[in-house]
Formats: C-alpha cells, sequence, structure tokens
C-alpha cells in the first residue's frame, strides 16, 4: 500500500520535471500533496497522535488546494504566456530525473543500511524530490516555476524528516507551513507586480540589469 | 576576554614621557591657535565637534606612546587613524579633502595591516601582550622570525611616518586638513610612528642584525632627498611642508638607523649619542614645524588661497607672522644658533664619530651618508628661501594678497610660544641634551652616568678630550656682537642719506609684480639639475590668428610623480584587472546562481565519504 | 684678546688679498691694472656715498648687511690663525662654517627677493642652487681632513707634519669649492654685471653706500676664511713660536702660502671661461667625487 502512494510520489515529480506549462507543473505539485497527505494520514492513523491529524489537515488545506488556487488565479490574472520557458527539453530533463533518483538511492541506501526496503526507499525519494526542487529552479527561466521549485523542496524536506525521526517538533512544522503560505501569497504578489513593471516574469532577463 | 586584560596598562618609562611632553608642547599651542582660525569659517556646531574630534585626537596619541599592551596599543592607533581621517575631511564641501581623506585612510590601514601582523607573530612567540613578556620572548627568538617582524613593522610603521616610498598620502592630507590639525598631523602624528620604531625595534626586539641599521639608513637618506627634491617643486605652501615634513622624519630616522648601527656593532657610546641626535631633531622638527604649519595657516586665512604665486608683500601687512614664519623657516634650514642646527649639527656629528670609531667600508658609507644629508640641509634652505620670498616679500601679486590683514590675537600667541621655544631650544642645547640621553639609555640599557655630552652648561662636546665643541650661546653672543659693531661702524662712518626710491629697472619705469620672480623660475635650476629624477614635462598651446601672428602662447610645466605613476599605479592596475576577471564569476543570472549551490550539494553528496 | 686681534687682522687684511688678485689678473692679461689697494679705496669711497633702498623693501633688506658680516666674522673666530687653541674655538668646529655661512647666504638671498627685482630673484636661485650642491662637496672634503686628523676640531689638522695625499685631493676639492662660494670664474664674474652671468652681483645689485661697503667687506673675509683654510691643509703650520728668531720667517711662510694660493685663483680665473650654470653642477660634483677619492686615500691610510 505504501509503496503504491511511493510511486505516485515519484510520478508525480516526474510529471513536474516534465511539464512544458504552468498548469500542468502546479497539477503535478497537487498531486505530489495529495501523495504526501495521504502518507501523513497513514502515519496519523498508525500511530495515533493528534498532532499527525493536524499536520495532515494543514498538508491538505495549504498545499493541495488553496497555494494551487492561489497560483492557477495568478496566472490568469497576468494574463502571461503560459509557456514554461525551459532551459533543457523535457527529455533531457527526464533523463535527468532519473540519474538523479539513481544517485538518491545511492545516497540513501549509504546513509541507512537498514533491512528495511520502504525506509530506504521513502528516504530515497525524499531527496530526490529535494533534488527535483532544486532542478526546477535552475533549469526553468519564469519566476512561477522558482516558486513551485520552493514549495517541492519544502515538501521533500517534510517527507525525509518525518521518515527519519517521526516528523519535527509540532511547533516547526506549523512554522513552516504558516511560513510557506505567507511566502507563497508574497511571492505571487511579487510575480504580479514584476509583470506589470516589465511585462514578463522571465527571471533569466534580471542578466539584462547587470551593470 | 578577562585574560587579555593587562595587567599592567601604562608603560612609564622615560621615552613614553618624552613623547607625552613632546604632543603636548606642541598640542596646547595649536589648540589655542584654532580659537581664531576656526572663528568664522565653520559653524559653532561643527567648531565643537572640531574641538571634540581634537581632544579625542590628542588623547589617542598620548595613549599610543604610553600603553604597555600591544593589543591596547593597536586600538589607541586604530582611534587615532580613524579621528584624524575625520579630521582631515573636515571641510567637506572641497572634493579635494574626500580624495585627500580617502588616500590617506587606505594607506594608514595597509599599514595597521602590517602591524597587526607583526603583532601576532610576536603573540606566537611570547604568548602575550603585554610589552614586558614580549621582550622577554624576544631573547629566545629565532632571527629569521626576528628579521619578519622587524620588516613587518618598518612597513607598518613606515606607512605612517611618511618613508619613500610608502609617503604618498602625506602630501594629500596635510594640505587640505585645518591649519591647526595639519601642526599636530605633522608635529606628532608621524613621530608616533618613529615612537612606535624605537619602542618596537630597539626596546622590544633588541638590534643585533647590522643590515637592520644599514637598511633603515638607506631609506632614511633616499626620504631626506625625495621629500626636499619634491618641496622645492612645489608652489602650494602646506604641500611644501608636507614634503619637507618628509625630508625631515629622513633625518629623524638618520639618528635612529645609526642608533641601531652602534647598538649591533657594540659601540654604546656612540648608539646613545645617535639616539638623541633623533629624539632631538624629532621634538625640534615637532616645534619648527608646528610653527611653520600655523603660520601657514595665518596665511591662508588672511588672504584665502594657499598658492604662493598668488602672494607676495606679506611682509608690510603681516609683519608679526613674517617674523615667526622667518623663524620657523631659519630653523628648519639649519641656521645657527636656533634648535634645527643643534640637531642637525649632532646628526652629522653623530656620522663623522662613527667614522672615526668604525672600521673600512662603512666609513666611506657614513661618510656619503653624512654629504647627502648636507646636500638635503642645503636645498632645504634653498625651499625655505623660496617659500618665505615669494610668500612675503616683494610687490603683492594679486588681489588675495593685497587685501591681506594681520591675524587674531589667539593664532598669534600660538605661534609666539612656538617661535620662543625655537630659540629656547636651541640656546638650551646642553642642557637638553642631557635629559636626551637620559631617555635613550632608558631605552637601549646602557649606562650614562659616566658618559659626558658637555663641557659646561653652555657647551656641547661630543667626544670629550678631543677638541669638538658646539656652543649655541656663545654663538648668539658673538653674531649679535659682530652685528652691533657693524651697525655701530654703519652709523658712525659716513654720513650719507638714505633715500627711498624705486626698485632698478633697466629704465623702464614700468616695474610691477609681474616682473618679480615667481615660485616656479626660482626653482628651475633644480629642475634641471634633477631632471633624471623629477622627469619635468612641458605641455605647450599656440593659438594663431594667422600663420605670423600667435594670439596666445600657454605653457605649463609639470614634474611626472614618480612614485605614483612607477608604483602605487601599476598596483592599481593590476587590482582592478583582477576584479574584473573574477567578474566573470558572477553574471548576473539567478539560475546560474542556485547552479552553484546545487553544484556544491552534489558534490558534498557524492564525496560525502571522504569527509 | 688675541681674539680681536685676530678679527682685526682679517678685516684689515682681506681687501688687500682681493688687490692682490685683481693686480695679478691684469698682469697676466698684459695690462697695468688697478692698484693693490684699489678695494680700501672703493669702501671709502662708498662709506662718503648716499644710499638708495627700493620702495618694496622691508626691513630685511635693511638689516641683511649686517647679519651677513656679524656671521663671516663669527666664522672667522673659528679659524685658528695665530694660536691653535682658544675659548673661541669652543664655539664651534668644522661643521659649524658650513652652518654660519648658511646663515649669511640665506638673508642675502632674502633680501635679492626683498626688492621685487627680477635680478635679485635670479641672483637668489642661482646662489641657493650653487650653494646647495657645494654642501655635499664640501661635507665630503671636511670627512677626509677630519678621517686623516681624527676629529673635526679645525685646529687639530694644523698639527699634521707630512702632507698626505688626502689633504692635497681634499686641497683641491676645496680649492674647487673656494671658486664657487667666492663667486669667481668658472662659477662666477665679479667683474661683469651682465643679466647672464651674475650670481653674486645679482643678489647685491640694490644695495648702494654704506651697506654696499659692508657686504663686500664680508666678501672680502669669506674669501679670506676659505684661503687661509686651504692654506692650512695643503701646507699646515703650527703655532706662533715663542722664541723671536723664529717669528719672522714664520710669519713671512705664513703670508707667502695664502699668496700661492691667490696667485693659482688669479691664473685659474684668467685662463677658463666661466661655465654656464647648469654645468655648475657637473663641476661641484666633480668636487664631491674628489672629496670621495681623498677620503678614500684617509681611509687607506695614505
Amino acid at each position: 500500500m505504501l509503496g503504491i502512494i511511493l510511486f505516485v510520489l515519484l510520478a508525480s515529480t516526474y510529471l513536474m520535471v516534465i511539464s512544458k506549462r504552468m498548469p500542468a507543473l502546479i497539477r503535478g505539485f497537487r498531486y505530489q500533496s495529495l501523495c504526501l497527505f495521504v502518507l501523513t494520514f497513514i502515519i496519523a492513523l498508525t500511530q495515533r497522535e493528534p498532532d499527525f491529524y493536524i499536520i495532515a489537515g494543514l498538508l491538505f488545506t495549504l498545499k493541495v488546494s488553496l497555494i494551487p488556487y492561489l497560483l492557477y488565479r495568478v496566472i490568469r490574472k497576468i494574463k502571461v504566456n503560459e509557456d514554461l520557458g525551459l532551459f533543457i527539453n523535457p527529455q533531457l530533463s527526464l533523463l535527468w530525473a532519473l540519474a538523479f533518483t539513481y544517485l538518491s538511492w545511492i545516497f540513501a541506501s549509504y546513509l541507512f543500511s537498514s533491512n528495511d526496503p520502504i525506509l530506504t526507499s521513502t528516504l530515497a525519494i525524499a531527496f530526490f524530490v529535494v533534488l527535483a526542487g532544486i532542478f526546477l529552479m535552475i533549469f526553468r527561466m519564469t519566476a512561477l516555476a522558482q516558486v513551485i521549485g520552493l514549495l517541492t523542496m519544502e515538501n521533500g524536506l517534510f517527507l525525509l524528516a518525518s521518515t527519519v525521526s517521526g516528523g519535527m517538533p509540532f511547533f516547526v512544522e506549523i512554522a513552516i507551513f504558516f511560513d510557506v503560505f505567507v511566502s507563497v501569497l508574497i511571492m505571487g504578489f511579487f510575480v504580479y507586480r514584476i509583470n506589470k513593471f516589465f511585462t514578463h516574469i522571465d527571471v533569466n532577463k534580471l542578466s539584462r540589469l547587470k551593470g | 576576554m578577562l585574560s587579555l586584560f593587562p595587567k599592567q596598562l601604562f608603560l612609564s618609562d622615560l621615552l613614553s614621557l618624552f613623547f607625552l611632553c613632546v604632543i603636548f608642547i606642541i598640542s596646547l599651542p595649536s589648540a589655542i591657535y584654532s580659537f581664531g582660525y576656526l572663528k568664522g569659517e565653520y559653524s559653532p556646531a561643527k567648531i565643537t565637534l572640531s574641538w571634540v574630534l581634537l581632544i579625542v585626537f590628542v588623547l589617542s596619541m598620548a595613549a599610543v606612546v604610553t600603553v604597555g599592551n600591544a593589543l591596547i596599543f593597536l586600538v589607541a592607533w586604530e582611534i587615532m587613524s580613524l579621528v584624524s581621517y575625520f579630521l582631515v575631511v573636515f571641510d567637506t564641501t572641497h572634493e579635494k579633502s574626500i580624495q585627500a581623506g580617502t588616500i590617506y585612510i587606505i594607506m594608514t590601514h595597509i599599514g595597521t595591516a602590517f602591524l597587526i601582523a607583526a603583532f601576532l607573530i610576536l603573540y606566537k612567540y611570547a604568548h602575550s601582550f603585554d610589552f614586558i613578556a614580549i621582550k622577554t620572548a624576544c631573547f629566545i627568538m629565532p632571527s629569521q622570525a626576528k628579521n619578519t617582524v622587524f620588516l613587518l613593522l618598518l612597513v607598518g610603521f613606515g606607512t605612517k611616518a611618511g618613508i619613500v616610498p610608502l609617503h604618498i598620502w602625506l602630501p594629500y592630507a596635510h594640505p587640505q586638513a585645518p591649519s591647526h590639525i595639519s601642526s599636530i598631523m605633522s608635529g606628532v602624528m608621524i613621530k608616533t610612528a618613529i615612537y612606535g620604531i624605537i619602542r618596537f625595534v630597539i626596546f622590544l626586539l633588541g638590534v643585533n642584525s647590522l643590515w637592520w641599521g644599514v637598511l633603515i639608513l638607506v631609506l632614511a637618506v633616499i626620504s631626506c632627498l625625495a621629500g626636499v627634491i619634491y618641496a622645492l617643486m612645489e608652489r602650494d605652501i602646506k604641500r611644501l611642508l608636507a614634503y619637507s615634513s618628509i625630508e625631515n622624519i629622513g633625518i629623524i630616522l638618520l639618528g635612529v638607523g645609526l642608533a641601531m648601527l652602534f647598538m649591533a656593532m657594540n659601540k654604546p657610546y656612540l648608539a646613545v649619542f645617535s639616539l638623541v641626535a633623533g629624539l632631538y631633531h624629532l621634538v625640534n622638527h615637532g616645534i619648527f614645524k608646528g610653527l611653520l604649519f600655523l603660520c601657514a595657516g595665518s596665511v591662508y586665512k588672511a588672504t584665502g588661497t594657499r598658492d604662493i604665486e598668488k602672494l607676495g608683500g606679506l611682509i608690510k601687512k603681516m609683519p608679526q607672522t613674517a617674523v615667526y614664519f622667518l623663524l620657523g623657516a631659519m630653523a628648519i634650514s639649519a641656521l645657527p644658533p636656533l634648535n634645527g642646527f643643534v640637531s642637525e649639527w649632532l646628526t652629522l656629528q653623530a656620522f663623522f664619530l662613527g667614522a672615526f670609531n668604525l672600521t673600512g667600508g662603512m666609513k666611506l658609507f657614513l661618510g656619503i651618508c653624512a654629504s647627502l644629508l648636507a646636500l638635503t640641509s642645503g636645498l632645504a634652505a634653498a625651499c625655505f628661501v623660496k617659500a618665505f620670498g615669494v610668500t612675503f616679500l616683494g610687490l603683492p601679486r594679486s588681489h588675495y594678497a593685497e587685501s591681506a590683514k594681520e591675524v587674531s590675537l589667539s593664532m598669534k600667541s600660538g605661534m609666539f610660544f612656538l617661535s620662543f621655544l625655537v630659540v629656547i631650544f636651541g640656546l638650551a642645547s646642553s642642557v637638553i641634551m642631557k635629559l636626551l640621553a637620559r631617555v635613550a639609555s632608558a631605552v637601549m640599557n646602557i649606562d650614562v652616568s659616566s658618559m659626558s655630552f658637555s663641557l659646561n652648561t653652555f657647551t656641547l662636546s661630543p667626544q670629550p678630550g678631543r677638541n669638538i665643541y658646539l656652543s649655541a650661546p656663545a654663538l648668539a653672543l658673538w653674531l649679535i656682537f659682530f652685528g652691533i659693531a657693524g651697525f655701530a661702524i654703519y652709523r658712525i662712518f659716513g654720513r650719507g642719506k638714505e633715500i627711498v626710491y624705486k626698485t632698478w629697472d633697466c629704465g623702464y619705469y614700468k616695474l610691477g609684480s609681474r616682473n618679480e620672480y615667481t615660485a616656479t623660475a626660482f626653482s628651475k635650476p633644480f629642475r634641471v639639475a634633477f631632471n633624471f629624477f623629477l622627469l619635468p614635462y612641458r605641455k605647450t598651446q599656440k593659438i594663431r590668428e594667422s600663420f605670423y601672428h600667435v594670439k596666445s602662447f600657454t605653457y605649463e610645466t609639470h614634474t611626472t610623480k614618480v612614485f605614483k605613476k612607477y608604483i602605487y599605479e601599476p598596483v592599481l592596475v593590476l587590482i582592478f584587472r583582477i576584479a574584473n576577471f573574477m567578474r566573470r564569476l558572477q553574471p548576473g543570472s539567478i539560475h546560474l546562481y542556485l547552479g552553484y549551490i546545487f553544484i556544491t550539494l552534489l558534490l558534498l553528496i557524492i564525496f560525502m565519504g571522504q569527509f | 684678546m688675541i681674539i680681536i686681534l685676530q678679527i682685526i687682522l682679517f678685516i684689515v687684511l682681506a681687501p688687500f688679498l682681493s688687490g692682490l688678485i685683481s693686480k695679478l689678473k691684469n698682469n697676466l692679461r698684459m695690462r697695468r691694472g688697478q692698484s693693490v689697494l684699489q678695494p680700501y679705496y672703493n669702501l671709502g669711497k662708498l662709506f662718503s656715498k648716499d644710499e638708495v633702498v627700493s620702495q618694496t623693501a622691508s626691513w630685511i633688506f635693511r638689516v641683511t648687511p649686517f647679519v651677513v658680516l656679524s656671521s663671516t666674522l663669527a666664522a672667522a673666530l673659528l679659524i685658528p690663525v695665530f694660536i691653535l687653541a682658544s675659548t673661541a674655538h669652543q664655539m664651534g668646529d668644522f661643521l659649524v662654517l658650513v652652518f654660519i655661512f648658511a646663515l649669511g647666504r640665506f638673508f642675502l638671498a632674502l633680501s635679492a627677493l626683498d626688492t621685487g627685482s627680477s635680478f635679485g630673484g635670479m641672483g637668489a636661485s642661482r646662489e641657493m642652487f650653487i650653494s646647495s650642491l657645494v654642501e655635499p662637496a664640501f661635507c665630503m672634503a671636511i670627512f677626509a681632513i677630519s678621517l686623516q686628523s681624527g676629529s673635526t676640531d679645525i685646529s687639530a689638522f694644523s698639527g699634521m707634519h707630512l702632507i698626505p695625499v688626502s689633504s692635497v685631493v681634499a686641497a683641491i676639492a676645496l680649492f674647487l669649492i673656494t671658486i664657487a662660494e667666492t663667486s669667481r670664474i668658472p662659477v662666477d664674474n665679479q667683474e661683469a654685471h651682465l643679466e647672464l652671468t651674475m650670481v653674486h652681483e645679482a643678489m647685491v645689485l640694490e644695495y648702494s653706500g654704506r651697506r654696499l661697503a659692508l657686504i663686500e667687506m664680508a666678501s672680502y673675509v669669506k674669501q679670506m676664511i676659505f684661503f687661509f683654510l686651504i692654506a692650512q691643509v695643503i701646507f699646515p703650520i703650527g703655532e706662533l713660536p715663542i722664541d723671536l728668531t723664529q717669528i719672522i720667517p714664520w710669519v713671512l711662510w705664513y703670508f707667502c702660502r695664502i699668496g700661492i694660493i691667490a696667485i693659482t685663483v688669479a691664473l685659474v680665473e684668467v685662463t677658463i671661461a666661466k661655465m654656464r650654470l647648469f654645468r655648475v653642477a657637473d663641476f661641484l660634483g666633480f668636487a664631491f667625487v674628489l672629496g670621495v677619492i681623498a677620503s678614500i686615500c684617509a681611509i687607506l691610510g695614505v
């Protein structure tokens, strides 16, 4: 059961990596967050602590519903070209994603030489999600991709923390969620303003400001 | 942190006491002078600020010369440099002040960096910042480390003292500061660097190598000559005085370098004597350079310009300032019986005595250095004939000079006190030499009770037994006697009248201030004689109305700033080139920066096994 | 007491020396020339004339002749003429001589600039240039002589009996310096008042009457001092002997050696042309090199 959810998580991350347009990216993010929510819910059920229920609930509200909704609104408002602006074409990105997966698998098995395959694979997937987030930030031109990349990294870290140590302290989790929410709000607002001023949100063009 | 707190903060040493005296006898008249100088120039708030800065400045200098802990020394040194920076850029409306301040602060911090390096090496051996602990550790320090520390200290203190080639900030900073600050900076602040050299090299490190003294002598001679030759070329009166300070620091270092040389050769009497000559010139230079800067400030305040080629005839408009400037100029040209003469005579005697007592090539080296010192004193006399003559004598060359008036009482009293000291330090030379001998012996740990430097209270005799004497009071007396005798002959014999008429003008009757010799013209022979060093070049511009008729001809002559052009500018160009190369790492693209982070992470992950 | 006698002797004999040299020069030029006592007549004439002082001049112009005369006479005190060591010799040594002359020169240059004429500025500029180049050569010559005699006192080298090579070379250097300091050809021309060729004369151009007499007297005494020095270096002579029979030959030889130097100076002035100002630097550099050679000889003990 867990294996299937992990597999869906992996697949959603691949979807994000190969997506060419903004709605596809956000969709992939939603699926990823949904899988994460299910995982957390299962952990909550097994651990039977109220903290996990709350965290799972927050996860659902924020990352599955609110944030993607906000991002959809921003896109529709700015009426910009929905093209994501790729430095690397989708096929090559997929190859890179596969390489990252392999890398994180080796890393995870190096770190935790335990016999439980589920644990190792969860760890590996967590690392991979973080790497995928960084990948998105580097190799996609628009500001939106940077935002999503950050959120993905946060997802991966959350997964890693909850697997390895049974979750971060409660209040840290709450604080992180709150931070993420506020930062997305702000980023959304800024993306809107940037577009209004520059009529595009292509971060690559920042290098024109170089003195 | 508590362990770094020193047990004994202040060093109550004779050397520190001497330097404290020097600081206060020069700062006090300058402070009194600043009453009149700053009035009317700035707003009252700014004047209060200048007073606060002045007090902090003097206290920090006093701290530098008295503390006994290297860390506190550095703190006081930094405070001194920073406060003097604020004082240099005090006149913020002139953009030249800002430029001067920038060069000053950069050079002084380079020096401080070298000092910190030297202190760190000393700490490594002594495990403490206290001077006494460092002194005991220096007995067992290996000579390689001692040489490194010596060179680092030389560069560090040399930047502050103004040894060539580290001197370039002096001609920028000293002219731009307010005049009383220039006098304190030139009279005292650069001497604290000499204090540092004496304290750290002679007292703490202990001189055992011959080449230390020789290196300082060579650098000092170069500073003397370069300083005075550049001073001869200047037409800004305060920059002329700044270059002259570089020359006199060279003369002081000649005394100090000789002391180090003789210490290494184990001749205690000569070492004490040379150090006394150096210290005597130190205090003398402080006095007469302080006086000259105050007079230059008076001229600036009265006329509004520092360019001497726009002045002239000020002796009739500002007679008292002229007398003080004349006394300062006579002292700095080493004319008897004033104080500059005594200290230069002592330095020359130190050279000669050393040559008598040493052997072989060293004799010739000391003789050549002595004659180069004589050359610089001749050139300094020429420089100050020019400075005094073009500024004060002759006809006024512009409206600046015509509208000059004598300055206020506070300024005059400051100058009067310093000129009084000029005369006293010349006449009472024997008494002062005895005091300085005790200071020098305290520094070098040599017993001077059996050495006698004077015959009686009026005559100096460097080597008892041989008939080498100097008696400044006797000289003064005979000079006055012969002067009066001459005047008597003048009055008694001959019954001619004295008629006041125009200067001889070859019959043209149109002699004006344009016919007078300018400062540039005065120094032309020197420009030609030293052209291998000065590299003068000229810029001319002809404007023609037709082929046959030249409407105007502009002629400018400049001297190349050798040190700036051949040493500092290549270094700056190199630094900027490296910085431009580094720029390629930063193209301004966020993706690339993120990529840097990513690659670092990847590398860490992959190679984590190694760590 | 002896001191006063010495000073009076200087004052009395100095113009005679100058007159002697000009007589010699004129005879060498196949002319009769002025009488040997002409400088005395000149001084007397100047004392009886009026003075014209420039309008632009200040008190420095008026005071300078007295300063110059007093400094030169004070320098004369340091020279051992009759006795080797006296209380006046406790005033200073050889190096003090250099600085005392600097005092006179400083004021003379200032007074030249005081009048505001271009002649004065030109004379002051050239004079300071030449004198600053004279100083290292002078110092080096003093160094060589002191190395030989072991002290910087002027009377110390009067006691030398043999004439070492270093003393001779140092004396030649001193001779070149004397030519520069006393304004003789090839450095300066005392006889002509042409703008191109004046140095000392340009500085005193504005002086007239009694003040000019004092300045001329000072330059005569200075010349006398230098000749005494050179004579003492090359032909060292001891103290005035007590024995009466030896006094006359001593006195004769004393003045003869100065006469020898005067003849040499006259010969040099007549045979050589005046040098361009910027070549004077080479001339004095040569004197410096001679001083270095003299010191090397002294170090080697020759």
